[in-house]
């Protein structure tokens, strides 16, 4: 197994709008997205003004536990929050589609499909149990108006093949005759098979058996990279993550609070969040007595507070200012990091420097 | 305190689409678990690790074999006469979202089984209230929070402990956790595994712990053992630190390439093993049931079933015939 991971070769790749059929890998700019859920309490916001830059061709991973507001974060690239959510506010550029907060109705059903694949939480149970994957398969294309189903059909083919099954089996398969590992292979097919370039995966191997999550990631990179793709993957798991991803967002309570290259934000972590969740990761090597979970639980819709830091309450690092003052995400060396320590560390670097 | 010897278990299959074939869970399995001991069960799906935890919690019955509980043969006893020892032995369910009952608070759902322990010893009515508190706290709980509670009002880390809480209220033996973290968020997940070890010293509750992640293995105790198993068989058995560092089955090799590597802080091991087909429960039974699957395969294991055996090349055993240390997993990054 290769184990380098591409580097994201983004200067290459033209921004430019591209048709269907012979895209470029898109970038994505999320800003100041609020995405806010119906409660008895109120309307809370599961997602609160998240800005995110995702350069096109690289595989970024949003890792959180659960309530972080990962997957509510994902949903909002497709513009799919069910009610009792809506995006409140901020804007979601994808190039070639533009705004798709705006997007509604017909455009919106045909960019996802053809511009963005979305392979679901549990694609074990996204499949339809009473028809063949083939059949869904077909269904797909009709609904997205393609001309050619048997070419769809050969492309399915080749990509299941290229993803190690029998194609021909699969696609006369239901889905009780698939293992998980097929299904979230299925699951990945269905999400290319219109030529979508940008890839949204949430939790893909969750479910699955060790050695077929290795052979999922594996998957995931290398398709990644033979189609060009920009690709996002949403993980509560950070050595799922660390496996692939080259850009790792850390997200906690509705905040990106640490954003960067994965290989520097494991080496390094800067947010007191993302240093606590390395540290609790049971891992095969090292000293088992550093390993340490963290105190306290994350924070649900309900308590996370309304104003200053959402990580305060279980933060060794926690001053004043962080009672009162949601810290803005400021970017350092490539690094963005919401953190009033950590900007606090910054500032003081840069004063010594001049001294 | 609990032994087994030769545990076998067919699950026969009636003939539906798949064409009616038996399922071999268990085909002949070894172990011992000690008094206040520390052993895990790893492997894939299907490998057979649940059903012989709910075997040994007494949840299952088994085909043939032997268990032997403090001394006493469970085949000399009828079912129901068995009982009194499988109560030793608790189970910790999976998923801490359906393991309790919704409609009860957390003090009904532990006072339950501990007015029947008060009634079987002879135990004042204000002694439940007292222990459910103290088994509360045991679990790292506030009782005062907790006690009037509803489940769907708790976190899912809470709601393990209360679930762990539970099983303490027969004063068991033994902790048979399964995949008990798997369902947890990874912040908290350390904080659980810490939990059991520290009822296993305190205590000196045995814990049996089933995973298919070995590095939550190393968690439960240093001087743990480790139990392979595949496809129903053990393939590899020694200490748990042991196998780790020095795996010698292929197929232990495969499990522990299969884990994540933490690019930044890691570098993946520099003999990682791939299976060379995924699992496939209508593989052959013949030869080596890893055959199939093996990289390192040669005519022999086709034919032949290697046999649990202490090697020479480490200090624990394993079923393979040609068992090599490789360096799979993932080594410190050089900064």
């Amino acid at each position: 197994m290769t184990t380098n991971f591409p580097q994201a070769e983004s200067a290459a790749v033209s921004p430019l709008v591209a048709a269907p059929g012979h895209a470029t890998a898109p970038g994505v700019r999320v800003k100041d997205l609020t995405v806010v859920y119906r409660t008895p309490l109120g309307e809370l916001p599961a997602v609160g003004g998240v800005s995110l830059t995702i350069e096109p061709g690289t595989i970024t991973g949003i890792v959180g536990e659960s309530g972080s507001g990962k997957s509510t974060l994902a949903l909002s690239l497709l513009n799919a929050v069910q009610p009792p959510g809506r995006i409140k506010g901020g804007s979601v550029e994808i190039d070639g589609l533009g705004d798709v907060v705006k997007l509604g109705g017909d455009e919106l059903r045909q960019a996802r499909g053809r511009h963005l694949g979305y392979v679901f939480q549990a694609a074990q149970n996204s499949l339809n149990p009473l028809k063949t994957v083939g059949k869904q398969l077909l269904d797909l294309g009709r609904s997205h108006g393609v001309d050619d189903l048997r070419a769809l059909v050969r492309d399915a083919k080749d990509l299941l093949e290229r993803m190690g099954l029998d194609g021909a089996r699969v696609l006369d398969s239901h889905q009780h005759e698939l293992s998980g590992g097929m299904r979230q292979r299925v699951g990945i097919m269905l999400a290319l098979v219109l030529n979508a370039q940008l890839v949204i995966l949430d939790e893909p191997t969750t479910a699955l058996d060790m050695i077929t999550q290795a052979t999922i990631l594996r998957i995931v990179r290398e398709v990644h990279k033979e189609r060009g793709l920009t690709t996002l993957m949403v993980t509560h798991d950070i050595g799922v993550a660390a496996e692939v991803t080259d850009r790792l967002a850390v997200m906690y309570g509705g905040r990106v609070v640490e954003h960067g290259p994965t290989m520097e934000v494991l080496g390094a972590p800067s947010h007191p969040y993302t240093r606590g969740l390395i540290r609790a990761i049971p891992r095969l090597s090292g000293d088992i007595a550093e390993a340490q979970a963290l105190p306290g639980r994350p924070p649900t819709l309900g308590t996370l507070p309304t104003a200053g830091c959402v990580f305060r309450e279980r933060c060794p690092l926690r001053m004043d200012i962080c009672e009162t003052v949601d810290p803005r995400p400021l970017t350092h060396d490539r690094r963005t990091v919401a953190c009033h320590a950590v900007e606090r560390s910054h500032s003081t670097a840069e004063q010594e420097e001049y001294a | 305190m609990i032994t087994g010897t030769g545990i076998t278990k067919t699950f026969k299959q009636r003939g539906d689409v798949l064409g009616g074939r038996d399922v071999r869970a268990l085909r002949g399995i070894d172990f011992a678990i000690e008094k206040g001991g520390a052993v895990s069960f790893i492997g894939e799906s299907g490998c057979g690790k649940t059903t012989l935890g709910r075997i040994i919690a007494g949840l299952e019955s088994w085909d043939s074999g032997e268990i032997v509980i403090d001394g006493t043969p469970m085949s000399s006893l009828r079912p129901r006469r068995r009982q009194p020892y499988f109560r030793k032995i608790q189970l910790i369910h999976q998923d801490p979202y359906s393991a309790l009952n919704p409609t009860r608070t957390i003090y009904q759902t532990l006072q339950a089984p501990l007015a029947l322990r008060a009634r079987q010893a002879g135990r004042p009515k204000s002694w439940i209230g007292e222990r459910a508190e103290e088994l509360l706290s045991l679990v790292g709980i506030d009782p005062g929070y907790v006690l009037g509670r509803y489940p769907h009002q708790l976190s899912g880390g809470m709601r393990q402990r209360v679930v762990i809480a539970r099983a303490l209220t027969v004063d068991p033996e033994m902790l048979v956790a399964d995949e008990s973290v798997s369902m947890i968020d990874v912040s908290m997940r350390l904080s659980i595994l810490a939990l059991l070890k520290d009822l296993r010293e305190r205590l000196g509750v045995s814990v049996l712990f089933i995973t298919h992640d070995i590095a939550t293995a190393r968690y439960i105790g240093a001087e743990g053992e480790l139990y392979v198993l595949y496809r129903g068989q053990v393939v590899e058995r020694g200490l748990t630190e042991s196998i780790i560092t020095g795996p010698v089955h292929p197929y232990t090799q495969s499990l522990l390439s299969a884990i994540p590597v933490l690019h930044g802080l890691e570098q993946p091991g520099p003999e990682r093993v791939v299976p060379t087909e995924a699992l496939d429960e209508r593989h052959a039974d013949e030869g080596c049931l890893f055959a199939r699957r093996c990289p390192f395969r040669t005519e022999r294991c086709e034919k032949e079933r290697p046999a649990l055996v202490r090697g020479v090349e480490v200090a624990h055993e394993r079923a393979c015939f040609h068992p090599q240390r490789r360096s799979v997993i993932p080594v410190e990054a050089v900064a």
